[in-house]
Formats: structure tokens, C-alpha cells, sequence
């Protein structure tokens, strides 16, 4: 969940998608404005965390990268439960990444946080020519479900920066007066629920 | 995601049979549970086993036997495991043991599944793992009963047959696969695990848990506290926290003056002001204060300010003087008082690397290794000069038996050659069109491919485009996939293999020698995360047992899952340490000379270390786990195997207690099916 200081916010981010859509390429991107060409894969996961600034509001994105494996599949609910944001990946080159980033966005919906922001990402961008999976049919699929859409290059920088930005614009913003129904302020659950809760 | 169908077992025709001897057993429970008074009204025995064993150490002969109970209240349902009093198998096997796995009165909502192993050779078995991921050690059932047990559990709660392995009991009141998965994987609440001071602080946590557990009320607490209790004081009225603080102390004290003095200390701030004192408490109370007492435990809690005892191991590496003592646990130098603050010798020195004529030392005229004990020592602490690896490796591993000759090894060598030719033919001769058809085999190559051109790329061995040992490594881990189908490929295989084959050279033998490594670690990679679970579950009895306040640290604050060293159990360290360093834990991991899991602690050793950073900076789970992925590259090897070395001798036939039999890499237990996945008649 996203929490809020003084014109300060942390909210917990997730990628998923298959294995080798890009996702630490995704993240080595945005955090450290680096890319490797054969970014090694992700054992367990990895943590990572960078600020920037959105409007009116210095956001601290905690980030969760994940292995993709579907052998792996198990753990990442630990990883997800509790998140403000969800990347799903694919690569526009593979056609199967696809089919694979439709049901993270399904379990997504299932597992029931109304307020989670998600971005599908179309990643390798750069490789127009291995091209499989065209936009207008991500940008459908992504409307359909509620998502928000970019294809993005971690190679070449494309939209990673913006699609970072594009999630901290859409995080839902504390009212404290108002406290609007269905939004929850705080990153942890109450304490009586913790025991059912991720370590996060 | 799991499109998992589960299985019901009523579709089952030994279920029917199988419910009539269930209420059999209930009958005779029933006479059971009227013989003892202090069993209270509502709780009912539902389900009673006599001579259900652990096997605390990978010994047969070494047991505990005890009784195992179903206990019914209310809507709930209770597992317990009492051992006998003072029937051990061995004289070593002390009360403490068995406190160390005694299961008192674990709910099954804090269950997530029970496995069974049914091997072909010895008794049934099961693995209970709790819905926090850890899980009891094998419960081994001499007078059978496995399906007697389950069709019981069956009878009471909401029980499945998982369909992706028939073994695999789901227990759950989650019908749909996300929702089951989501519930499976709550991290720790306190985890209950075989351990009598773990189990009261289950207990206090249900004062803060608005689940189920809670949902029963607070009177299960209490009266099944009684039934815990008057098992305790049937076997042995003592204070298990005690004990085991007193044990490790007379461990410590072994070591050196300086240890002992610390330890104590450890020891001293943990029992005036933490669980020990709740506990005594506890015994001597009523059972209706029990409930009341445990949420006091829950308040509990690291200081702010975090005043952290120091350890012996989290200081720099140190000098090596000092005179050696002889114990009855091995020799350590003593060290001087005077120098506390710098010291801490506990592991032996290093040595330089097995070298081309001292191995030939080892070797009779015929090539034969005439001591492998030896051999085994003297790798563990110095490993392998990098020429020689190629040959010592393969006996390391396996591969080649200690006894044989040159011309033997020679022989095999041609042998397997063709054989591994012969497996490799399997895929190399799928067509396109048959390909085509086959996903298994295109998704299969898809994933190896994905994983092997970014697989230690940056080394000269395997960097640049169109590099034939990467090409080597897809087509070895292709032809593994087809030899253990049943595995296949995971990720973190290739990261297993690269310096393998960096070593070998030679397609084939890197091929043979990574299925021997996979005999041993592949259960790290089954698709129920059994072998992982095992591991991390051996890691956190060895940090309660070898560092109290830490493990009170990870309690508290959500970590006991320990998923945090998952990268270094699941690729033993590969991503830690630079290449050669690998190469070098590698070969002494290999020798398994004093421990088979000297990995473990490995990982217990470099958290000693950072230790002080951990609990000083309250790090939660997420600090954790970047601060534990950033110390790759970071930590001296060479005194990290002192400290591992140091801390198993240490923990010595408790720390091996701690472990369950079968975790990797134990070779598995089962002679059967390695990776059984096929349908099973008896459920």
C-alpha cells in the first residue's frame, strides 16, 4: 500500500511476467540508469528502492523484482500481497510472454486489492523487427482490463522513466481528512491482521 | 499460476476402506482419552498412532518414538506428537531432543499440507508443512496407518489431493488454487515448529490472530494447554528453554574462555528478561492463566534503543596465535581475555590447495584413492589447486568411486560417453514438424535457451556472441531435462552447471557430473519447494539453537521463513562470491567432512557476521533481503568456512538433530522415484 508523510509517499512495486520479458532490465533501468545485455536471472528476488517526483509529491517506490519462472509461481504472492503498483511484463517479441502477462493480470484482479495501480509493459521495444505482439492489440486488452498501457525498452530507455511516472501520477493520494471508503493509508494492516500478513 | 485441479479423495476406492479402520482407531482412542483425566470435556481424540518415529539424525538406528493423536474440539482440529518417555533408541538422544520435536497440539489452520513418502524399501512417512513454509521433520509410522491418518483428517476438515502431485495433501478451506496459494504462503506468524518453547509462543500469538484459529476461541487455548502440559510433566517436569540455553552454554564453554563468557551473557539478559522467565512461569500456572500469560510473551518485544549482545563471530577476522586446547568436541585455540574485542579464533587455519604431488599421495599405484577420509579432510580445509579439479571433482561428486582404478575410470568414462550420446539423440532427433507438436519440448528448450545467454557471461570462458561452451551448456541442460524429465529444467540449473563445465571441459563428463550434483540438490528445485522448505526450516532450529537473540530478532519482526538466503541454499552460493571462490566453497561443501549441510552454516556463519547490522538497524523483511543480496562479492570466504566449521562442531549432534533426514543434500531418502509425479493407487 502506498503511505503518505508530508508530500511524501512510499508505495510498494511489483514486476511479474514471464521469465526473460526484461523485468530487472526494467528496474536496473529506472534505479541506476544502466543496461546489461545479458542481465543475469533473478534467484528468489530482489529488492530495490527509488524516489522521484510526480506532481506535487516526492513518491518512494519500494520495488519487488521476482523470478519468472513458473516453477516460482508460489512465492510470488508473498511479494505482491500488499503492493500499491504491479508491473506486468512481456516481450513483444513472444507471443507466450503475453499469454503469461493476461493471467498475472488475472490473478491480480482475482487477489482483490481494488486500489492496485497496474501497468502492462511491452518491453524490448527496440526489436521492432521480432515483433509478435503488436500494440494495438496490447492497448485493447489493456483497456478491457482496467490497466494502463506503454511498450518500453529497457535497452533504449524507452518509456521506463514515464511508466514509473505515469504509476506515481495515478497512486492513489491521501485525504486524511475525508478518508475515503475502500482506501487503505497505511502499509502494513491493522495489527490484529498481521499475523496473516506478508513481511513487507 | 497453478491451474491446479484438486483431487477429492472420496473418488478414492480404498477411502471406504480406509474410513473403517478409522473409526477403529477412534474407538480405541476413545478408552485412551477417558483414561486420562485431564483431558477436557470437548476435546475429543480422534485419531491415536502408537510408534510414529522421527529419525532426528540420517542414522536409522537413532530414534524417537512416540504417540501420534488427531484431538477434535469444536469445529477445530489439533495434530499432536508425544514422544515416550526414556525409550530412546540411543542413550545420545536426550530429553532434549525430544522436546526439540515434540508437536504439541498444533492447529491444522496453521497447516498448509502433508506430504507422503511411501518408499519402496522402510516405513511410510509423512512431512507436515505448516502454512508459514516450515515444516516438521519426517514423521516415519512403524505400524502403518499413513491412510488411516489422512482419511481421518479427511473426516474433520476440508482435505485435497493436490494434482500436481498425488503425494501432496492440501490442507485448506480454500477451494479455489489463487486463494489456497495466497493462504499457503502467510509468513510466519511465530511458527509453531517442534520445539517446546515455539509452541507456547504459537499459543500467544492467537490473541492477535483474527482468523480461524482465533474464531474457536479462547478456551482451545486453555484446554489443550492442559493436554500439552500434562504430557510435558509425564515425560520430565523441566524447563525446555533452559536446556537448551544450558546445552548451547556447555557447547560454547568448550570452545573458549572468551565464548563461554559471552555467551553466558547472551544467555543471561535472554532469560531475565525474555522467553526463558515466561515460560518457568507458565508451567507452574493453571491452565486458564495460560492463555493470559501467553499474550504477555507477545509483548515481547527487541528494545528500541536495540542493545545488541555481541557475538564471538561478528567481528573481523582475527589472528591466528594462541595456544590449542584439546576438547572433547575437537581442538580450538584459546584465546586471550585480554584481546576480546579483536578475536575470534574458532574454525582451524586454512590451507594452501591440494596440490598435484600431494594428491598423488592419496592415489595407489592403480589410481585407486586409498583413504577417502583423508582425502576428504584435507580438501575441506584447503580445497583444490584449479589444475587438479578436473580430477578430484569427479570423486568428489561421485561420479567415480573412490576403489577404482585409472583403467577403470577410463573405461567408464567411454561408457557413459555413449550413453549420454544416446539420451542427447533423444531431443537432438525431434524434427521441426514433430517439434511442432510437442510444446513440452519447445517451451523446455525455450526456458534453458533464455537462461544460458545470460548465464556467467562476463567471464572469458563463456563471453562473445556465438560462444560454443554456451551452446554446450543449452545441450547439457537439455539432455538433463530429457534424462530427469520428471524435473526438467529450473532456473538456477545453469548457474549448477557453468562452473562445472568451466572445469570439466568435456561435454559429456560435465554432463555426469551435474547429474551428481543434481542427486543431491535437485530436490531444491521441485515444484513444491519441499527440498527449499526443508533447508530454510534446518537453517531456522540452527539460528535458535547457535544465536537465540537473533532468532528472537527474526521472529519478531516477520522473518523466520529465512527466504532471505533463498539465492544462497538454492545455487549453494554461486551468486555470492566470485568465480574462483565458488569453486573453492564448492569443492568443500563437497567433501561433506564434518556435515553433509555445512552450507547451512555457511548461511548461520555470515549472519553471525552481520548480525549487529541486522538487529542494530531494526532491518525488516525488505532491508533484509537487499542488504543480503548486496553482500554478494562482499564476504571473505576463508573466514566464513572457519566460522562454519567452528559453529558445526559447535551445534555438534544437535545442530545434526536439527536437520531432517532427507534434506538436500542428503542423498533423498526414498529409493524409489526420485521425483515421483505419477498417479498413486492407494488414495
Amino acid at each position: 500500500m502506498a503511505t503518505i508523510g508530508h508530500n511524501n509517499l512510499n508505495a510498494k512495486l511489483v514486476l511479474l511476467g514471464d521469465m526473460g520479458a526484461g523485468k530487472s532490465s526494467l528496474v536496473l533501468r529506472f534505479v541506476k540508469g544502466q543496461f546489461l545485455e545479458f542481465q543475469e536471472s533473478t534467484i528468489g528476488a530482489a529488492f530495490f528502492s527509488q524516489t522521484l517526483a510526480a506532481n506535487d509529491v516526492t513518491v518512494k517506490f519500494e520495488i519487488w523484482d521476482t523470478a519468472g519462472q513458473e516453477r516460482y509461481h508460489s512465492l510470488a504472492p508473498m511479494y505482491y500481497r500488499g503492493a500499491a503498483a504491479a508491473i506486468i511484463v512481456y516481450d513483444i517479441s513472444n507471443t507466450d510472454s503475453f499469454g503469461r502477462a493476461k493471467k498475472w493480470v488475472q490473478e491480480l484482479q482475482k487477489q482483490g486489492n481494488p486500489n492496485m495501480v497496474m501497468a502492462l509493459a511491452g518491453n524490448k521495444a527496440d526489436l521492432e523487427d521480432r515483433r509478435k505482439v503488436t500494440a494495438e492489440e496490447a492497448r485493447v486488452y489493456a483497456e478491457e482490463n482496467g490497466l494502463f498501457f506503454m511498450e518500453t525498452s529497457a535497452k533504449t530507455a524507452l518509456n521506463v522513466n514515464d511508466i514509473f511516472h505515469e504509476i506515481a501520477k495515478k497512486l492513489p493520494r491521501a485525504q486524511p481528512a475525508q478518508n475515503p471508503a475502500g482506501m487503505v493509508l497505511v502499509d502494513r494492516p491493522p495489527e490484529g491482521s498481521r499475523a496473516t500478513s506478508c513481511c513487507s | 499460476m497453478h491451474e491446479t485441479e484438486l483431487n477429492d479423495l472420496s473418488d478414492d476406492a480404498d477411502y471406504a476402506a480406509s474410513l473403517q479402520q478409522g473409526s477403529a482407531s477412534m474407538t480405541r482412542s476413545d478408552s485412551s482419552r477417558r483414561s486420562s483425566s485431564s483431558e477436557p470435556d470437548g476435546a475429543e481424540v480422534v485419531y491415536l498412532k502408537d510408534n510414529v518415529t522421527i529419525h532426528p539424525t540420517q542414522y536409522a538406528s537413532e530414534r524417537i518414538s512416540g504417540r501420534l493423536k488427531l484431538i477434535k474440539q469444536g469445529a477445530s482440529l489439533f495434530i499432536t506428537w508425544i514422544p515416550y518417555k526414556g525409550q530412546s533408541s540411543n542413550a545420545k538422544l536426550s530429553e532434549r531432543d525430544k522436546n526439540l520435536y515434540t508437536i504439541r497440539a498444533v492447529p491444522f489452520t496453521e497447516i498448509r499440507s502433508i506430504r507422503r513418502h511411501t518408499p519402496t524399501l522402510g516405513w511410510q512417512y509423512i512431512i507436515v508443512v505448516l502454512s508459514s513454509g516450515l515444516a516438521f521433520p519426517p514423521l516415519y509410522f512403524y505400524n502403518g496407518g499413513v491412510r488411516e491418518f489422512l482419511a481421518t483428517i479427511k473426516q474433520h476438515i476440508f482435505l485435497v489431493r493436490s494434482a500436481e502431485d498425488a503425494n501432496v495433501f492440501v490442507v485448506n478451506d480454500f477451494q479455489d488454487p489463487l486463494q489456497r496459494t495466497l493462504s499457503s504462503l502467510e509468513l510466519p506468524r511465530a511458527v509453531p515448529v517442534a520445539n517446546g518453547r515455539s509452541s507456547s509462543l504459537s499459543a500467544s500469538e492467537s490473541p492477535t490472530d483474527k482468523n480461524q484459529v482465533r474464531a474457536d476461541g479462547v478456551a482451545v487455548d486453555g484446554s489443550l494447554s492442559s493436554i500439552q502440559n500434562n504430557g510435558r510433566q509425564r515425560q520430565k517436569m523441566h524447563d525446555p528453554a533452559r536446556d537448551l540455553s544450558i546445552h548451547v552454554l556447555e557447547k560454547f564453554s568448550l570452545v573458549t574462555r572468551f565464548a563461554r563468557e559471552t555467551t553466558s551473557q547472551l544467555f543471561r539478559e535472554n532469560h531475565s528478561e525474555g522467553f526463558g522467565g515466561n515460560e518457568r512461569r507458565n508451567h507452574s500456572q493453571s491452565s486458564h492463566d495460560y492463555h493470559q500469560n501467553a499474550a504477555s510473551i507477545d509483548v515481547e518485544k527487541v528494545p528500541d534503543e536495540v542493545p545488541v549482545a555481541p557475538d564471538p563471530l561478528e567481528k573481523s577476522p582475527c589472528s591466528n596465535r594462541g595456544e590449542e586446547a584439546a576438547t572433547n568436541v575437537g581442538t580450538f585455540e584459546l584465546i586471550d581475555s585480554k584481546e576480546i574485542d579483536k578475536l575470534t579464533v574458532w574454525g582451524k587455519p586454512r590451507q594452501p590447495p591440494l596440490g598435484p604431488e600431494e594428491w598423488a599421495t592419496f592415489l595407489d599405484s592403480e589410481g585407486r584413492v586409498t583413504d577417502e577420509k583423508a582425502l576428504r579432510k584435507r580438501i575441506f580445509y584447503g580445497g583444490v589447486e584449479n589444475n587438479l579439479r578436473k580430477e578430484v571433482w569427479t570423486f568428489l561428486l561421485g561420479y567415480h568411486a573412490h576403489d577404482s582404478t585409472y583403467a577403470e575410470r577410463e573405461y567408464l568414462v567411454l561408457i557413459k560417453k555413449s550413453e549420454y550420446e544416446t539420451i542427447k539423440n533423444q531431443w537432438q532427433s525431434i524434427t521441426q514438424d514433430q517439434a511442432k507438436r510437442f510444446t513440452k519440448f519447445r517451451e523446455r528448450r525455450g526456458l534453458i535457451e533464455k537462461d544460458v545467454v545470460r548465464t556467467d557471461r562476463s567471464l572469458s570462458f563463456y563471453e562473445g556472441d556465438d560462444n560454443p561452451n554456451v551452446n554446450l551448456l543449452r545441450d547439457i541442460l537439455l539432455t538433463y531435462s530429457f534424462y530427469n524429465f520428471d524435473l526438467g529444467y529450473c532456473q538456477g540449473m545453469s548457474d549448477l552447471l557453468s562452473p562445472i563445465l568451466f572445469i570439466m571441459k568435456d561435454e559429456s563428463e560435465s554432463f555426469w557430473c551435474f547429474v551428481s550434483l543434481m542427486e543431491r540438490l535437485g530436490p531444491n528445485f521441485n515444484r513444491d519447494q519441499n527440498g527449499m522448505h526443508s533447508q530454510l526450516f534446518a537453517l531456522s532450529k540452527l539460528v535458535e539453537l547457535l544465536d537465540v537473540p537473533l532468532h528472537n530478532y527474526f521472529k519478531q519482526n516477520d522473518c523466520l521463513n529465512y527466504f532471505f538466503c533463498f539465492r544462497w541454499i538454492l545455487i549453494q552460493f554461486k551468486r555470492e562470491f566470485e568465480y574462483e571462490r565458488t569453486l573453492r566453497l564448492w569443492e568443500v561443501l563437497w567433501t561433506h567432512h564434518l556435515s553433509e549441510h555445512l552450507h547451512l552454516y555457511v548461511c548461520v556463519a555470515i549472519l553471525k557476521r552481520y548480525r549487529r547490522k541486522i538487529m542494530g538497524e531494526q532491518m525488516d523483511f525488505d532491508t533484509l533481503l537487499k542488504f543480503i543480496n548486496e553482500l554478494s562479492g562482499q564476504i571473505d570466504l576463508d573466514a566464513i568456512l572457519k566460522d562454519a566449521e567452528a559453529l558445526c562442531i559447535c551445534a555438534g549432534e544437535h545442530g545434526a538433530a536439527s536437520i531432517p533426514p532427507g534434506t538436500p543434500p542428503s542423498l533423498p531418502l526414498d529409493t524409489g522415484l526420485l521425483y515421483a509425479q505419477q498417479d498413486d493407487e492407494v488414495l
